[in-house]
């Protein structure tokens, strides 16, 4: 330069110091401008933090003090009891909002009576109003964009190898920090990796093997595929679900009765094994009943939302326990599958997020027509017919179809297959020396009246009850309306065995009438005594083909099928017809006995849904996997990601809201999301697939002074977690490493060891009587799940009760768990089990290698290899000067053999106590 | 060796700044955030604990409440049923000259009942009544060996709930809402104050009387919170804490030798993986060592000499109401901060003998009176009672009138559930003694004064440990919970 200068002629020189000058003077000016101008104030990223912090629980969706709330724009921006707005958009200093936030006076300042904003969060308010005070949505209410990839350039700093973009997004994090992603784990760690999350156990023999011996670059891909096409996998994942769920095989509450639900679960397993996309997934769960012509396996699909608690305890009111499984439907769908906390809108308007007061009551609308009562026998129940009564149904349904349309063939495959609709007896009223019996049938006496409410006549020609009569020579007599009026239908009620359907016909009638029944039984001795127990009335059409010479045999069968037909039984969510309608009321705080205004199915406005969407779960269904819909794919996405890396993108599972946690990697969400639904088409085999076979997944676990020091609890993904087992992968993998696995498929829940004593629910005669050894072995989901008592070796494990949705499951770490692998008979046993295969046809050295490394996957090193032979060697000197320990140990009388397969037999659930093995690395 | 040590001590050093931090940050979002902190650092006396780095590594560790509390510790008694009240404590000599008349219109106009349908009859208390004690407070002739302690307890007689069911009731009692899910009392007190003995669990729970209590285990379920602070369940027969007992054959040298090489490989794993949380599974499993002797320890009531044997009425090897109110002593003794007894058995609807007023009622007063009063006096004579709040009753009480199931007229003398007004008492722990406090009107069915609901009896016991009941707090779906959810008072007029 200076030598060029040299060549320039003076004047030259000046002339190019003044372009220059002013050059400098209109890039220092621009400077100053730019440094002048105010940042862009972000809303949520900026302003809603503090607020939600600060200001909210006084002005938000709880308490508008002062007629004040930040919660909506609209009421920030209106008029407070002052009668003049708070915040005056472009004008921070005139606006109230500012002016109070800086006054001396303790009396005026806000937040009221605490301390003081910083100067900082108050100029953040005031350029975000002189900015126009802009609100925005939360972004986790704003529809899924893709995002862009980040890209580095020629001049990225990283040569890590990337997979896929997941590794880039987690890169361009990682640059932030000054961290960079480890090299990949070792073969064998990844090997043990993946299956434990894809299948929730070591992969089997053949399929390790053929991996490790494998060095083409394919041979991730191909064990990938393999872990996702075995029926395993399904078991894995189903288990994760089953949390969501809320699955248990009881009812809960105090006898905490037990409930056929299981075919439930294997069709979680089903579908995920077919991976049925994620869209019908949720459809077939929330709407399945409400599809055409709906198949049995969508209605059970639908016991999704049957899962929730029924109260058996005498004296309970079923209209109260029934209102708290709509709501727990309600709060379930919004917490597991919409990611949101919905439960708080219950009682007033959502304190942080969009959400009015009246829109829970619009959406639990959805869920308000349905069948389900908190009746004892859970009804609906969908029965899918065995043996002689599934044929009896198939010769049914076609004669039917011969004197039927579609409309009403339809009607007689529904009752028939779940006895609805009928109208349950427990809903009687207006009873004299009748009563509920044990508040769960009408049951009425010698002389006695009870009225059913409501009930429509239109176009009925018979009335349908199934009862029970103990005794012979009742007479029952049905008036309408009035119970002096003359009787509307006579019957004599002989002795029943058991439950038995009668049907009667009755004259045409149109319109809604009270249903009163009169029953009197001269045979009773005491007034007091029960003639008649009632389930339920329905009131039907003819039974069709009057002419047919069949006609009798058919109906008969009919009844017998209505009334006791041969099938497995699994509660499924139903909806009342039109004329059985139930309207859904805001409650005022909540409170379901203050019922106010009455309301209709919606979704919330801020989602801005289809208007024409069906009114009923089918629309919320079409709603949910609207792939405008902004939360079903974030909140499903985030669950994966928990599930693989022990914490979510959103630490939070359960509220993507503005009270959630910040997402670590909001682009990565959304990149995978709008994958999810879009490159995907909703396949969670194909999301999982993505996601192992990025270099952030594959990565080692090891942690380095840097990372513990920039990045302790690894939010960033510079190293691959390690994390504690799940309840159900401790077990399933105990049972897969010593050999034991039993890996039938589906079924009733079993119930393997549990120490004595652990049920006692009152007035239950229930006992957990163990079942037969071979399914002492089955893999952890198969396990009974009884709320009041759930299985404890899974507890101490940080399993739940089910008794409610678990969006998430907290890891702890304390010594009941080490006692649990330690002393529970299942772990003794199966240590024992195992020892017995290893020796005496390996040495004990080579017995405790191969233990190890079928439990860890890797080889053992010489270290753990030498503490692992000084623990045998010590116990076995001890079993050898005293005989009887081996005795009590493993039953086997004391000789040097047995001596070594009881040491054996400690050295190995040692080894199943060990960190390496109860966690994945 | 020595290398290994070092690099063990260090270990455990970086694992004290991590577990330090990520309990400071944990706990920055539950109101005694910073007391976390503070108990750690706060050189409290760590009960056996050699090495002070170990209380880093279990979130039991202890922790400072609000303020200063005047109870350590407290045991719950709950008899499970619900004991009629006016047949202990609420004596209603109206109500006996009304026996047999029809309730009147007023007191079930409009009202649910469990059972009682139509229009029931009066039905005066089952027994006599006479005041005892410096105090003379009125106790029924069902409870004679409560005349003793009648002076150290109060006795609230206007308890009220708004649940008549037994599992909503319990769970209304011990979580705060009548529907499951939510964290029980034990579970707040645990996580707001962490355990001052390490080999014990810091809530533990005993039943008796045959049969859990109705709402299950939910009642000692740690709900929402971590499962670390959930109750565990001690019993006197079998294990005394689930897999507690090694298997057949082990001695201790055996169970050290077993968890020395567990360990020591984990420590192996440690200087590879650099993973604060094996240090911390280290830290367990020397843990559950000393808890497999502690707890057998604690448990075993052989060695307590025979007047406290005579005082009790204690037969070691059963499990009976006697032995746990012995064992509660022997745990708070110890340093654990609440103990849950539940007796089972006190549904006195009159259905059959044993539920009748007059009969399987009196049975289960006269196995429990005893006992109660003699924990009172243990408690006393060891300067317990001072620091142990000590809550006596049911999920709710029982009705003035006598049960007539479906409309019917049971067979035996007995009572349907009753939500209005019940007695529950407190002793010990800061709360007066020989005091009665809330009265219900002539026949005992609604409370006329001072009346508490079950939020206030929740707010006070609260107090009495230390924890403003607002601020003991944790959030979760969105929004900050507590035992109290929006509701209840500390009953100041009973605080000494």
């Amino acid at each position: 330069m200076i030598s060029e200068n040299k060549k320039f002629p003076k004047r030259k020189f000046i002339k190019f110091t003044l372009i220059f000058s002013v050059l400098l003077i209109f890039m220092l000016v621009g400077t100053f401008f730019m440094l002048n101008q105010e940042k862009k104030i972000d809303y949520s990223a900026d302003v809603k933090p503090i607020i939600n912090k600060k200001c909210i629980s006084c002005h938000g969706g709880v308490k508008k003090k002062a007629g004040f709330s930040l919660l909506f724009e609209s009421e920030a921006l209106s008029p407070t009891e002052s009668g003049k707005p708070a915040i005056i958009p472009f004008h921070a200093d005139s606006s109230e909002f500012i002016k109070r936030l800086l006054v001396h006076d303790v009396e005026e300042r806000m937040p009221y009576h605490e301390a003081p904003l910083s100067m900082d969060e108050i100029n953040i308010f005031r350029k975000w109003i002189n900015q126009g005070a802009k609100f925005s949505m939360h972004w986790a209410y704003q529809t899924i964009e893709n995002p862009t990839v980040p890209s580095f350039g020629i001049f990225s700093i990283f040569n890590e190898k990337k997979n896929n973009d997941i590794d880039a997004f987690i890169d361009e994090k990682l640059n932030h920090i000054g961290l960079s992603r480890s090299e990949q784990a070792d073969k064998q760690s990844l090997l043990r990796r993946v299956s434990l999350d894809l299948i929730g156990m070591p992969a089997n023999e053949t399929l390790s093997t053929s991996f490790l011996n494998n060095s083409s670059s394919k041979a991730y891909d191909i064990l990938i595929d393999s872990l996702l096409s075995s029926n395993a996998y399904g078991e894995k994942w189903a288990g994760m679900w089953m949390d969501i769920a809320r699955y248990a095989d009881t009812k809960g509450y105090e006898r905490d009765g037990g409930r056929s639900i299981w075919r439930y679960r294997d069709w979680l397993i089903k579908s995920f094994n077919k991976d049925l996309p994620y869209n019908k997934f949720l459809t077939e769960q929330i709407a399945g009943d409400l599809l055409p012509n709906p198949s049995d396996d969508q209605y059970i699909a639908t016991a999704f939302h049957r899962n929730t608690m029924t109260n058996d305890e005498g004296g309970t009111d079923n209209e109260e326990y029934r209102t708290a499984a709509i709501i727990d439907r309600v709060n379930t769908t919004w917490q597991t599958l919409l990611g949101t906390s919905f439960a708080c809108v219950q009682c007033h308007s959502h304190p942080y997020d969009p959400f009015k007061h009246e829109e829970y009551y619009n959406f639990m609308a959805y869920f308000n027509n349905s069948r389900d009562e908190d009746t004892y026998n859970d009804y609906p129940l969908l029965r899918e017919f065995k043996n002689n009564s599934k044929l009896k149904f198939d010769s049914l349904i076609n004669w039917l179809g011969i004197y039927t349309d579609k409309n009403s063939l339809n009607y007689y495959k529904t009752m028939i297959k779940t006895s609805e609709p009928t109208i349950n007896s427990l809903v009687a009223d207006s009873m004299v020396n009748a009563a509920l019996a044990d508040t769960k049938f009408l049951a009425m006496r010698k002389s006695s009246w009870a009225r059913i409410k409501s009930v429509s006549l239109s176009g009925k020609k018979i009335l349908l009850i199934r009862y029970y009569a103990g005794t012979k020579n009742g007479k029952l007599n049905i008036h309408l309306n009035d119970a002096k009026s003359n009787p509307f239908l006579k019957i004599d009620i002989p002795a029943t065995k058991g439950w038995n359907i009668i049907s009667l016909p009755i004259k045409e009638m149109n319109g809604v009438y009270n249903i009163v029944f009169h029953y009197e039984n001269q045979l009773l001795k005491s007034k007091d005594d029960t003639g008649i127990t009632f389930d339920w009335i329905a009131l039907a059409d003819t039974f069709p083909g009057e002419n047919d010479n069949k006609r009798s045999y058919f109906q008969d069968m009919y009844f017998n099928l209505l009334n006791s037909p041969e099938a497995d039984y699994t509660p499924i969510m139903m909806d009342n017809p039109t004329d059985m309608y139930r309207k859904t009321h805001v409650f005022e705080r909540g409170n379901w006995l203050l019922k106010t205004k009455e309301v209709h199915t919606g979704i919330p406005a801020i989602f801005n849904p289809d208007k024409n969407l069906e009114k009923n779960r089918l629309g919320l269904a079409k709603w949910l996997i609207d792939k405008k819909n902004p939360l079903t794919s974030r909140t499903m996405v985030n669950r994966v990601w928990e599930q693989l890396f022990g914490q979510g993108l959103v630490e939070t599972l359960e509220d993507l809201g503005s009270q959630g946690a910040s997402p670590t990697h909001k682009e990565l969400l959304d990149h995978l999301s709008y994958k999810f639904m879009n490159d995907f088409n909703w396949s969670v085999k194909k999301l999982l697939s993505y996601i192992v076979h990025s270099s952030t997944y594959m990565q080692s676990t090891k942690a380095s002074k840097k990372m513990m020091e920039k990045d302790a609890l690894n939010k960033y993904y510079a190293r691959s977690p390690r994390l504690r087992l799940s309840a159900e992968q401790i077990r399933d993998q105990a049972l897969a490493v010593c050999g034991k696995l039993n890996s039938t498929m589906y079924g009733p829940s079993v119930k393997p060891y549990q120490p004595e004593g652990i049920w006692a629910s009152p007035y239950d005669g229930e006992k957990w009587i163990q079942s037969s050894s071979e399914n002492f072995y089955r893999r952890a989901l198969y396990t009974y799940w009884k709320r009041t008592s759930p299985y404890p070796s899974m507890v101490n494990f940080d399993g739940s009760a089910r008794e409610v949705c678990v969006a998430r499951r907290i890891r702890t770490n304390t010594p009941l768990q080490a006692l649990t692998i330690l002393n529970d008979s299942t772990y003794w046993d199966l240590s024992f089990q195992y020892a017995k295969t290893l020796y005496p046809k390996n040495n004990e050295e080579k017995s405790i290698m191969l233990a190890y490394k079928k439990a860890t996957g890797k080889e053992i090193s010489k270290d753990a290899l030498q503490t692992m032979k000084t623990l045998y060697e010590k116990t076995y000197a001890k079993l050898n000067k005293d005989p009887n320990i081996s005795m009590e140990m493993i039953a086997m009388k004391a000789n040097k053999q047995n001596n070594s397969l009881a040491a054996l037999t400690v050295v190995i659930n040692s080894i199943l106590n060990l960190d390496e093995v109860i966690t994945k690395s | 060796m020595d290398h290994q040590n070092k690099i063990f001590q260090e270990a455990k050093m970086s694992e004290l700044e991590f577990q330090t931090r990520r309990h400071f940050l944990k706990d920055c979002r539950t109101g005694i955030g910073m007391m976390a902190l503070g108990g750690l650092l706060g050189g409290c006396d760590f009960l056996g604990m050699s090495n002070k780095n170990e209380l880093a590594t279990n979130p039991l560790l202890p922790k400072i409440p609000h303020f200063p509390g005047k109870a350590k510790s407290v045991i719950f008694l709950h008899m499970a049923g619900a004991p009629s009240q006016l047949e202990m404590f609420d004596y209603k000599p109206e109500l006996q000259k009304m026996d047999g008349m029809d309730c009147p219109d007023s007191f079930i106009q409009g009202k649910k009942f469990a059972f009682i349908r139509g229009v029931p009859k009066l039905l005066g208390p089952q027994t006599n009544f006479n005041q005892y004690g410096e105090s003379g407070l009125w106790l029924s002739d069902n409870i004679p060996h409560f005349r003793k302690v009648v002076d150290d307890v109060t006795i609230l007689k206007a308890v009220n709930t708004d649940q008549f069911n037994h599992a909503p009731a319990q769970l209304l009692m011990h979580t705060g809402t009548a529907r499951l899910g939510r964290p029980s009392m034990g579970s707040w007190v645990t996580y707001g104050l962490g355990s001052e003995n390490n080999n014990l669990p810091g809530f533990v729970v005993l039943t008796s009387g045959g049969k859990n209590p109705d709402a299950g285990k939910s009642v000692w379920g740690s709900g929402f919170l971590p499962s670390v602070y959930q109750g565990v369940q001690c019993r006197s027969e079998g294990d005394p804490v689930l897999f507690l007992k090694d298997p057949k054959g082990f001695d201790r040298d055996l169970r050290r030798a077993s968890i020395d090489a567990i360990n020591k490989v984990n420590e192996f794993s440690y200087q590879e993986y650099n993973d604060p949380e094996i240090m911390s599974r280290i830290s367990q499993y020397e843990m559950a060592y000393k808890m497999q002797v502690a707890v057998p320890d604690v448990m075993n009531i052989n060695d307590e000499p025979q007047y406290i044997h005579d005082l009790y009425g204690t037969s070691p090897g059963e499990t009976s109401f006697a032995n746990n109110a012995l064992l509660a002593r022997k745990l708070v003794e110890k340093g654990v901060r609440f103990v849950q007894l539940f007796d089972w058995g006190w549904d006195s609807h009159g259905t059959d003998p044993g539920t009748a007023l007059d009969k399987g009622f009196i049975d289960k007063c006269h196995t429990t009176d005893k006992v109660v009063s003699a924990l009172l006096m243990d408690l006393k004579q060891r300067g317990l009672l001072d620091e142990t709040l000590v809550v006596w009753g049911g999920e709710f009480g029982r009705t003035p009138m006598q049960e007539n199931r479906d409309g019917k007229q049971n067979t035996y003398k007995g009572r349907d559930h009753h939500a209005e007004a019940f007695c529950m008492w407190m002793a010990g722990g800061g709360i007066k003694g020989g005091f009665s406090y809330g009265e219900t009107d002539p026949i005992g069915y609604n409370a006329i004064e001072g009346k508490v609901s079950v939020y206030d009896i929740q707010a006070t016991i609260l107090n009495q440990l230390g924890f403003n009941h607002e601020k003991l707090t944790y959030q979760f779906q969105g929004r900050e919970f507590r035992l109290t959810d929006l509701y209840g008072k500390v009953i100041d007029p009973i605080i000494a």
